[in-house]
């Protein structure tokens, strides 16, 4: 936690109503917390601050979010939180594809946001592991590619392993469709989501009954997938 | 009303048929010029006021060239016969004023019904939002007359508040995407596993702790369908049945599939008190709700759901016996996937 107090956030949102309720609740819950309420200011203020991340809401009155996020990956690499109204997945998917690194659906709750931020700086600050990971009853080293279950190895087709090492490898993430399909089968794949769904399908089934009820591997409708770390945890519910 | 090809039509038809039937009884002339006051007057409460004015033209002309004598050339008229030429005028306006009342009378009676609907949606609309702003203000009075002071019921209620309000807004946005057109549904291939897994977390906080049975044979295609779309309907239809039926009714949701008609389904069951015949085809109209409503609603859940699954191709469906449960089944098409993955 002492990482956290050292945190710095930049919020961007042009409700005031909003900022003064989240500058409340970061602020108590350690963060250094700056605020901008137009695309335009916000990129000034990144040059300006460097903040640890950037909690970005896709409506703001000169720049659209999309933009902001073409011009700060531009500069830099901050993991950025996108905010939006209504679940337009449209919105997301165009927002996840510019560079956004998770979204969150007004009106949400304090611990979601929390829970959020908390994955975006820890992977900020994740150093490469060669050790396995654990997902509950899941073993994974992605260094050796062996996968097992209570030390019993799990066979994985290649593609089969290459879909999990993605989810892994961006642990607590949204990976979207049009990410897996591009890693996976390259360019000529691409809208073809029901090779997604297949291999998922097929993914879920090797892994066990176990493994899949516990709600480790979600479906973001219309998104993507997210291999959630801890599921249970407050951030893990959807809005 | 508005004159069309196709009324011009109907009157050349049926004016040309009485005066085929005028030449083959060519005696018969003056009852003919009655049939064709008839025809005038049938017509003129069908189409609009030009076409009247046209079918009494019209007959007219075809009375006098074709069956007064000498037929098949203009006659002079007789007072009598020019008195009956007169009425098919006369009997045209007639029949244009009644027909634009009754046309007025269905506007009106259209515009009534809108009316009433707004009504119904304004005052649902009033209560639904009013109550929970209603506990959110006197919860924060109260707690800002305690210095401050949360209060754990307060908090609770303000929490279940918010809750309602989100959910009241979320449906009304759908109702209004779907009224105004600009529903486009995107579709994809989607795991019904995936649809109702994430339906079923995305209203986690108001299902509470109702035991939900999900069961998917593992055989079952994709389906093709907008997944955005498909999680709300299976939203909407698990929170129904969390809400009408008693806390230890069992909930189930099933993926399937109906090869002989060619169609997948998600089913939701519940073995609550059941739906009663005569209320299951409105429970579907918007804000009609069921009986025993223990948390408010707007009653849009089921119409939303089930324009979402039409805007999909498919169907929502419900079948139910009071005593024994209720079953609504969102059925799609079922596709055929021939591009495999590699």
């Amino acid at each position: 936690m002492t990482e956290d107090l050292r945190s710095s956030l930049l919020v961007v949102d042009d409700e005031e109503a909003l900022l003064a309720v989240m500058r409340v609740t970061l602020e108590a819950a350690g963060y250094r917390v700056r605020e901008a309420t137009q695309g335009r200011a916000a990129l000034g203020e990144v040059a300006l601050s460097s903040p640890d991340a950037i909690i970005l809401d896709l409506k703001l009155p000169d720049l659209s979010g999309v933009e902001v996020l073409r011009a700060l990956r531009s500069i830099c690499r901050t993991p950025v939180l996108v905010l939006s109204v209504l679940k337009d997945e449209a919105t997301k998917v165009a927002a996840l594809d510019a560079g956004a690194d998770d979204y969150i659906t007004k009106p949400f709750g304090r611990e979601e946001l929390l829970a959020r931020l908390r994955t975006l700086l820890r992977r900020a600050n994740a150093v490469a592991s060669d050790r396995p990971l654990r997902f509950g009853p899941l073993e994974v080293d992605l260094a050796t590619q062996w996968v097992g279950r209570q030390g019993r190895q799990i066979k994985l087709s290649a593609t089969e392993f290459q879909l999990l090492r993605l989810l892994v490898v961006n642990a607590d993430r949204i990976v979207t469709h049009r990410t897996i399909l591009a890693e996976l089968w390259g360019p000529r794949a691409e809208g073809r989501v029901h090779y997604v769904r297949t291999y998922m399908a097929k993914l879920r089934l090797k892994l066990g009954e176990e493994f899949d009820a516990a709600g480790y591997l979600q479906s973001e409708s219309g998104i993507g997938y997210r291999l959630v770390s801890r599921p249970g945890e407050a951030g893990e519910a959807r809005p | 009303m508005k004159t069309t090809h196709r009324q011009y039509g109907e009157i050349v038809s049926v004016l040309a048929l009485i005066t085929a039937a005028g030449c083959l009884w060519p005696r018969q002339y003056d009852i003919f010029g009655e049939i064709y006051l008839l025809a005038v007057f049938a017509l003129s409460l069908r189409v609009g006021r030009l076409a009247a004015l046209f079918a009494a033209v019209a007959s007219a002309v075809g009375w006098n060239y074709f069956m007064l004598p000498p037929a098949f050339a203009f006659a002079p008229l007789r007072p009598g016969q020019t008195l009956l030429i007169g009425i098919y005028f006369l009997a045209a306006v007639i029949g244009g004023q009644l027909a634009a009342a009754r046309v007025g009378r269905e506007r009106a009676r259209l515009l009534a019904r809108s009316e009433e609907l707004h009504q119904a949606l304004f005052n649902g609309l009033a209560h639904e939002i009013k109550t929970p702003l209603a506990v959110l203000r006197s919860a924060l009075d109260e707690m800002r007359a305690r210095g401050g002071e949360p209060s754990p019921a307060l908090l609770v209620e303000s929490g279940r508040a918010v809750a309602r309000l989100d959910h009241v807004v979320e449906n009304l946005i759908n109702h209004t995407r779907l009224e105004s057109g600009v529903l486009q549904p995107k579709m994809d291939w989607c795991d019904p596993l995936d649809l109702i897994r994430s339906a079923r977390r995305s209203q986690a906080d108001r299902l509470g702790l109702r035991a939900i049975d999900v069961r998917v044979p593992p055989g079952l295609p994709l389906f093709f369908a907008d997944a955005a779309l498909m999680e709300q309907v299976i939203a909407n239809l698990l929170l129904n049945a969390a809400l009408y039926t008693p806390p230890a009714a069992a909930i189930a949701v099933e993926g399937g599939s109906d090869a002989p008609n060619r169609k997948v389904f998600v089913r939701v069951r519940d073995s609550g008190p059941g739906i009663p015949p005569e209320l299951q085809e409105r429970l579907f109209q918007r804000f009609v709700r069921g009986a025993g409503v223990r948390a408010g609603g707007l009653g849009l859940g089921l119409a939303v759901a089930r324009s979402f699954m039409r805007a999909q191709g498919g169907e929502l469906t419900l079948a139910s016996a009071p005593g024994r449960g209720a079953a609504f089944t969102a059925w799609l098409p079922a596709p055929e996937l021939t591009d495999l993955p590699p």
